[in-house]
């Protein structure tokens, strides 16, 4: 993608918006693009869950995955870079070379303040470390996930793993490369609340709620009145 | 939709009472009290303030925070302090700020000179920067476009740009990337910014980071000079700044008229021009002996051409192209009329049109004008394309959408024969304002007349006439095809859509451009003189020409650059002057009566137009009676009976409608009582 | 005594599911609410006085009446995007009683007369959006949600919109701008979402604890709610408790408790050894505190007086085993890469501060820098288009105003050391190793 040196190919084309005759959008990104733009008065609205979309599609937010959205959308596909590059989620780097399309394993490693102060940064690195060589994991350092009572943690898909050891990392990538669970003992998930005084009566620890701790990223299409829950990212593997 | 009234309301600034309109942006306001307050993403052409670069902060009582000066609308009795301490301090920082990142590289930046960063430092900065950390670098400059380069290390992330691309021409290809202090200007996947309007980013920039390839170390701002003139590249007329030196044009800019251009230039007319200076210019008078073209002196083809005319005679027909101005129309006309005895003058592509039809839909009362556009309910476009035809009508028409809901419906001639009840219950139901955008090319062809008399139905349907901020907009042919007609460059009208003067009448009909193709195709006439006309432009009438051109006896041309078919066809060449040479007059298709200025000396021997059709007019016998450009324009509007009265001063540099002028009344139709 | 309004049983088996939530009398308030008029609902948020949870803590009965009235295009947005580091109070909330915030979310749009309803959750809260997502069409199936609800004449949708990363999405008008699919960078303000927010349309945003807290003053009282905590920050709230202590988690206190009793007694202070260094009481935009406030009553006013606020209300606690600097670090960053760069001073602002602090760090700064440092925070302060540069500038400020001797130590041994200064966060993060294994 551009960057700060980047010089215009001048025998390139003006990018502008996608000619529908022109470019293959695979039928199912096209199907979930055209619901999501459904939800809002507005369907510019759709760009965030449109390219969430393509980017479990693609493995990342490619320029053929922007192409797709932005004819889709009928937008250009810069509207869509420029959305694409303000957020951590999106990914606007290619995988490296070897990695799988679809299902990289994202391990967000939280390095913000809570999570510092009990060594994340050392468990970033060493998680780095782990996985060195397997391009099938993205493993990036990331700003407060929002779950600093189980600090240092992490999010391993979207599943929230914590307080991690360094010991905890041969587990944590072997779960996540089979599809198992993710560290269940350790999971966010199962943990009650810290205060006292809330439980009025012992509950047991919680068994992962709902269906299964999986992807967020399929919530627009149960949303959806009579939209059907498609399978977890799990399934995709 | 209602333009905005504005009440005048008294505010204090630095201690001064001033006044100004109300709501005004406190930065516009303070001006009204010669208090300048700095800005950089300020730019109200593209629309809403956004507050981003921060420098506008000022002191308002009553508010503790400071405010955006771009950002706050002025109210009565607001206190305004722009030069405490507390405000000093916060300028100071924010070019602190700009400047942690800015190279100073001003000695080898194309924007040293004139450049608001360099002299906002200067007024407002601090001084010095605490600022030691290594600064950015970066690759520089790099293509963004064949015609724009991109620095991104001097880029202040004002976002001008940017919103220029997404918020006024909508193109969308010109985007940020990344976030925070890693954002930058980018395109798509490198692909180049290439729109039609792109080259306006130059100008918004506030600082050197995007320069004009084609202008980069061309000049400095301290050795060039700038005049004011109007873009002929088209009948969209805008207002220009020509950046000249050594008597060359080096840059075209804009010159603000709200009225006509909004502030913005296309491509074409920012970046043609100088093109026109690499290109190689007829300098002399070229004549076609032994076959071939040769350069020769002004009196050889002078007389030359007087005598091939003077044998033609009444068989002479002349054709006035785009760029020709009212004044030039007007002595070749004469020339035509009085000196040959020739009827057969036009400036129409679109055929001829009975004089009633061209006087009804030039009908002041009818008259839409570019703003209108802007504040209309609805338009009607009729077999115009805005892009092509009058281009930065486009940028009118989508700010029209954007920021005052106007409804845009599309037809053709056809459509308008047909469904005209059904497009004016669709147009009234946006709205009363109405403004009908139609192209010349709807009165062309056997049904032109027709339609013609359709938009006339249809602004009956819709009561045009008696709507502020309603009416018909003509987009011309040729540049300034409004002009030549209102000049009297038409068979079957005189000056001021008078009735056809003689040798024209009843029992002769002058004819317009294609009957004289069709003449001299037939040997009923044997001459022509094509006044920066190019007749083969349109593809459709280019086998018709080449019959013409080649039974013709004479071709007679006003031409700035050579071709292969003036090559081929013409006996006399005169070299024509380009926009920025001329001295003379141009009417807009609003009305609007615009002056051209000469900005560089003419090329060579180039000659003014004006004067080789006094030469030409006097070979003959005839006397034009113009000694200057001043004269014929005064002649101009001697003739022109509503122009009546009119000086190059009332003119001045933004143009005047004549439609606004008392003498309007003397246009040539019954105004109901 | 304590009033446990919102994590009530919150760990009950199955909370999350419609059936559950009902058995425990869920959306009776909406019922309740259902039945009376808009107004009237109204006047019970305003009598309840309850101050927005999401860090601004503007009343938010009073934002509902700033909406104009009437049916008009309006709507409701809920801020869940809850990214303020050390916050973690909503994600409780959503993952485990998702209905009381969509009960909540049902009696404010009746309140504001609003037809359409969103949820902004951060996009990292996948499964909780899942589990959201679930709620959503289970309470639309009941008719809670949809036209016509339960047969009141009123109708209400629900879209759940998930974010990318990027914390600037937690400013409301960033926020908007993110949901219009844009960048989400901050919009001027006035005007305000109330006239002019999504879609151009008056828009009510408030944060998942606020909403979620309006079916209990439905059920209560407004003026009975007002009863608990103190006179100008009234009821309960969620803190989020983390950093150095031993109990780390989410606390549901009285406002005007003092700070102290949340810090030791819930959440059991920093391990044994060691003492409070500082303390963030609203995440980590608020200026640090130190020991010498831990008897400030936890409250909005009271923060204020000493200096601070109380945001979010997370309370990030560092021990003395923290260099302050890489404290000041941390935060640093986390601004800098948060910025959505926007305007001058926030975007070079940041960035300026974290260099000067890799220079303290590397033993290349003297004490002057440390004045330019506060002048570039002072600078910040005030002058940013949203206020997250001031969200950098006051607690590296309070930090500069409140640690300098630590800092200038720092800086003269890591002249000493050679200018060959350690990357702060390892330091941290050997110190927080021994801290945890202590
Ligand atoms: C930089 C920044 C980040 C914010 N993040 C959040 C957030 O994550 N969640 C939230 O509810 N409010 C956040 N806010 C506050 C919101 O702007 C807004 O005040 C709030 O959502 C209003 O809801 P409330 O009145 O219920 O608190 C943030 C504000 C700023 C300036
Ligand atoms: S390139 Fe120029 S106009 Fe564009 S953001 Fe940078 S400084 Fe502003
Ligand atoms: S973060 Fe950019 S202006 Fe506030």
């Amino acid at each position: 993608m551009s960057g700060w040196d980047t010089q215009a190919d001048l025998g390139k084309e003006a990018a502008t918006i996608p000619d529908p005759a022109t470019t293959q959008v695979p039928q199912e990104l096209r199907e979930q693009i055209e619901a999501s733009m459904a939800l809002y008065p507005d369907r510019h609205s759709a760009a965030i869950p449109a390219l969430h979309a393509a980017q479990e599609l693609h493995g990342w937010c490619s320029p053929q995955a922007l192409e797709q959205v932005a004819c889709v959308m009928r937008v250009t596909p810069a509207s869509l870079e420029a959305v694409a590059t303000f957020y951590d989620m999106l990914e606007t780097e290619p995988p490296p070379p070897g990695a799988p399309q679809r299902g990289r394993h994202a391990v967000y490693v939280c390095t913000n303040i809570s999570c510092s102060l009990h060594g994340a940064d050392a468990l970033y690195d060493a998680m780095r470390e782990a996985v060195t060589g397997d391009p099938g994991f993205i493993v990036r350092a990331f700003e407060c996930l929002g779950a600093c009572d189980i600090a240092p943690m992490a999010s391993v898909d979207g599943v929230y793993v914590g307080p991690l050891d360094r010991d905890d990392i041969p587990q944590l990538l072997d779960d996540a490369r089979a599809g198992r669970e993710i560290l269940p003992a350790k999971q966010l998930a199962r943990r009650l609340v810290a205060d006292p005084q809330a439980n009025s009566q012992a509950f047991p620890e919680h068994d992962a709620q709902p269906p299964r701790p999986l992807a967020g990223r399929q919530a627009m299409a149960a949303e959806q009145p009579g939209g059907a829950r498609p399978a977890g990212r799990g399934g995709a593997r | 939709m209602p333009r905005p009234q504005q009440r005048t309301i008294s505010f204090t600034i630095d201690g001064r009472e001033v006044q100004a309109p109300e709501n005004t942006m406190l930065v516009d306001a303070a001006k009204h009290g010669d208090v300048e307050i700095p800005v950089f993403c300020y730019e109200p052409k593209l629309g809403q303030p956004v507050g981003a670069c921060r420098m506008c902060l000022v002191e308002i009582e009553g508010i503790p925070k400071l405010q955006t000066g771009c950002s706050t609308a002025v109210k009565d009795g607001m206190v305004v302090h722009t030069e405490t301490e507390r405000v000093k301090t916060a300028q100071r920082a924010v070019v602190e700020f700009l400047l942690v990142n800015h190279p100073l590289d001003c000695p080898v930046c194309d924007k040293g000179g004139e450049c608001p960063l360099q002299d906002i430092t200067f007024g407002w900065g601090p001084g010095i920067s605490r600022f030691i950390e290594p600064k950015r670098h970066f690759v520089k400059p790099l293509a963004l476009s064949p015609r724009i380069a991109i620095d991104r290390e001097r880029c202040i992330l004002c976002y001008r740009c940017v919103r220029f691309s997404q918020d006024v021409a909508e193109d969308d290809q010109l985007v940020l990337a990344e976030r925070g202090a890693e954002t930058f200007v980018s395109t798509f996947d490198g692909h180049p910014y290439d729109a039609p309007f792109s080259g306006n980013i130059i100008e918004l920039c506030p600082v050197g980071a995007l320069t004009s390839r084609p202008y980069r170390f061309a000049a400095r701002p301290w050795d060039i000079e700038d005049a004011g003139s109007v873009c002929t590249l088209c009948p969209a007329q805008c207002n220009v700044h020509l950046t000249v030196r050594d008597e060359r044009v080096l840059r075209v800019q804009v010159r603000d008229n709200a009225d006509v251009d909004d502030g913005w230039l296309c491509d074409r007319g920012r970046f043609a021009y100088p093109a026109l200076n690499g290109r190689p210019r007829i300098t002399r008078p070229l004549l076609r002996d032994g076959g071939q073209l040769r350069e020769v002196s002004w009196e050889r083809a002078l007389s030359e051409a007087a005598a091939a005319l003077g044998r033609a005679g009444e068989q002479t027909g002349a054709i006035a192209g785009g760029p020709v101005t009212n004044e030039e129309g007007l002595l070749l006309s004469r020339l035509l009329r009085e000196g040959l005895s020739s009827p057969h003058v036009d400036s129409r592509a679109a055929g001829t049109l009975p004089l009633d039809l061209h006087r009804a839909l030039g009908d002041p009362a009818l008259q839409a004008t570019v703003s209108d556009l802007e504040f209309a309910h609805a338009a009607l476009v009729v077999a115009c394309d805005p892009i092509t035809d009058a281009t930065i009508l486009d940028l009118r028409l989508r700010k029209g959408v954007r920021r005052h809901g106007l409804t845009i419906v599309q037809a053709t001639a056809e459509e308008l024969r047909v469904r005209g009840e059904e497009l004016a219950a669709q147009l009234s139901g946006a709205g009363e304002e109405v403004v009908v955008l139609w192209h010349e090319r709807l009165t062309a062809g056997p049904e032109g007349i027709a339609s013609a008399q359709a938009l006339l139905a249809m602004a009956q349907r819709l009561g045009l006439a008696g709507i502020d901020g309603a009416g018909l907009l003509e987009v011309p042919s040729a540049a300034n095809g409004r002009g030549l007609r209102e000049a009297g460059v038409l068979p079957n009208a005189g000056p001021g859509l008078s009735e056809a003067p003689p040798p024209a009448g009843p029992s002769r009909e002058g004819r317009g451009a294609d009957a004289i193709a069709a003449g001299l195709a037939e040997g009923e006439l044997s001459a022509v003189i094509l006044m920066e006309a190019d007749p083969f432009l349109r593809r459709s009438r280019r086998e018709a020409w080449e019959r013409a051109l080649g039974r013709a006896t004479t071709v007679i041309a006003y031409a700035a650059n050579l071709n292969d078919d003036l090559h081929a066809y013409a006996d006399v060449i005169f070299p024509a002057q380009a926009y920025a040479e001329k001295e003379g007059t141009l009417v807009h298709p609003d009305g609007r009566i615009q002056r051209l200025r000469p900005a560089v000396a003419q090329p060579g021997q180039t000659r003014a137009q004006w004067l080789s059709l006094v030469q030409l007019a006097s070979a003959l016998g005839l006397d034009l009676g113009v000694r200057s450009a001043l004269e014929a324009s005064e002649q101009l509007f001697d003739v022109v009976a509503f122009y009546a009265g009119l000086t190059l001063e009332e003119i001045g540099g933004k143009g005047v409608r004549w439609q606004e002028r008392d003498a309007a009344g003397a246009y040539p139709i019954e105004q109901p009582a | 005594m304590s009033q446990q309004l919102l994590l009530k049983d919150i760990d009950e088996p199955g909370l999350s599911t419609l059936a559950v939530y009902e058995r425990r009398g869920g959306y009776s308030a909406l019922r309740k609410a259902l039945k009376m008029s808009p107004a009237d609902v109204l006047a019970q948020l305003e009598a309840s006085a309850l101050r927005g949870r999401g860090g601004a803590g503007f009343q938010m009965g009073k934002k509902v009446s700033f909406l104009p009235r009437g049916p008009i295009e309006k709507y409701l947005v809920c801020n869940a995007d809850e990214s303020e580091p050390g916050t973690f109070k909503d994600r409780e909330l959503l993952q485990k009683t998702p209905h009381m915030l969509i009960e909540g979310i049902i009696i404010a749009a009746h309140a504001g007369e609003i037809e359409r309803s969103f949820i902004y959750i951060r996009g990292e809260y996948e499964w909780q959006a899942d589990i959201l997502a679930t709620a959503i069409a289970e309470a639309r199936a009941a008719g809670y949600l949809g036209e016509n609800i339960l047969g009141s004449g009123h109708s209400l949708s629900l879209v759940l919109h998930r974010g990318a990363g990027a914390y600037i999405c937690g400013e409301e008008t960033g926020l908007l701008d993110s949901l219009e699919g844009k960048r989400g960078n901050p919009r001027l303000k006035p005007p305000f979402p109330a006239n002019q927010g999504l879609y151009q349309g008056p828009t009510l945003i408030n944060n998942v604890e606020t909403l979620a807290t309006v079916p209990a003053i439905m059920a209560m009282g407004g003026e009975q709610y007002a009863k608990l905590g103190v006179e100008t920050s009234t009821g309960t709230k969620l803190v989020s408790v983390s950093g150095h202590v031993q109990r780390p988690g989410n606390y549901e206190i009285e406002l005007g408790i003092p700070s102290r009793e949340i810090i030791y007694e819930l959440a059991g202070g920093p391990p044994p050894g060691h003492a409070v260094k500082c303390w963030f009481p609203g995440g980590s935009s608020a200026p640090v505190l130190t020991a010498a406030d831990l008897d400030v009553p936890y409250d909005f006013e009271s923060m204020a007086k000493a200096g601070s606020m109380l945001g979010s209300g997370a309370i990030i606690v560092v021990d003395d085993s923290t260099p302050i600097l890489d404290v000041a670090m941390k935060v640093a960053r986390f601004y800098r890469h948060e910025s959505c760069g926007k305007c001058t001073p926030c975007r070079e602002g940041t960035n300026w501060t974290v260099k000067m602090l890799q220079r303290i760090d590397s033993g290349e700064a003297t004490p002057m820098d440390l004045d330019i440092m506060a002048s570039v925070q002072e600078h910040i302060i005030g002058n940013c288009l949203c206020v997250l540069g001031d969200a950098m500038a006051m607690p590296i400020g309070s930090i500069i105003a409140k640690f300098r001797e630590e800092l200038e130590a720092h800086m003269e041994a890591a002249r000493e050391r050679g200018g060959a200064g350690e990357h702060a966060a390892s330091q941290l993060a050997l110190a927080a190793q021994g801290a945890r294994d202590a």
